[in-house]
């Protein structure tokens, strides 16, 4: 059954939020989805083009409470 | 499936362009690029073992920013593109002879070995050159 993990990234620098979510997924199972709350304003833009770049799947961008909530599901 | 090849010829010394050095070859080895990175000069100042934590990076006004907010540190940059991606790193065999160290004299588990130029720079004809 696919899981939902979630990744910390608030205050975290450019590329920190993208490095802590390719670190989770290694570790997840296909299906399985990332959230990944980050305060970089870059993350926004540059996760979603990382998704599409290596073929995963972007669920949400959320932007909320000062921070971003994106959600990543493991496809490969 | 693997991107252009990104090469990036690293010289300077200066935190800031170490700092985007690694930000590139990190970045660009998640993202299913293959990235082989050459130090030199005074970059490879900065990947001396034995270089003290308050002393490896030198710059301007943006590098006591990057050290007062706690930015991503260099050498955890390098190494994480390393671990999550096709990343190789090399310090040019004229710098380590000028400085009269062997490779132990670098930083553990970041350097795949010692290179020449002319090498680096015929690898590099295959993809993209970046000299920082």
């Amino acid at each position: 059954m696919a899981e939902r993990h979630k990744v910390d990234a608030r205050g975290a620098f450019c590329p920190g939020p993208l490095m802590e979510l390719i670190a989770t997924l290694r570790h997840a199972q296909i299906g399985d989805e990332i959230e990944v709350w980050s305060t970089d304003k870059g993350s926004a833009k540059d996760i979603p083009e990382w998704v599409k770049k290596v073929r995963h799947e972007l669920v949400a961008v959320n932007e909320g409470s000062g921070y971003w909530r994106i959600i990543v599901r493991k496809a490969k | 499936m693997s991107g252009n090849p990104l090469y990036i010829l690293l010289c300077s010394g200066e935190h800031e362009k170490l700092q985007m050095a690694a930000m590139m070859a990190s970045v660009g080895a998640v993202s299913e690029r293959p990235v082989e990175v050459f130090v030199s000069m005074n970059a490879i100042l900065a990947f001396a073992k034995d270089a003290p934590p308050e002393g490896r990076y030198r710059g301007g006004a943006f590098s006591h920013l990057l050290k007062e907010k706690h930015a991503p540190d260099v050498l955890t940059l390098f190494r994480q593109g390393r671990q999550l991606g096709d990343l190789k790193m090399w310090a040019c065999s004229m710098a380590l002879d000028v400085c009269g160290w062997e490779m132990s004299g670098l930083v553990d588990e970041l350097f795949d070995g010692a290179l020449g130029l002319t090498k680096f720079l015929s690898d590099a004809e295959g993809g993209q050159l970046v000299t920082l």
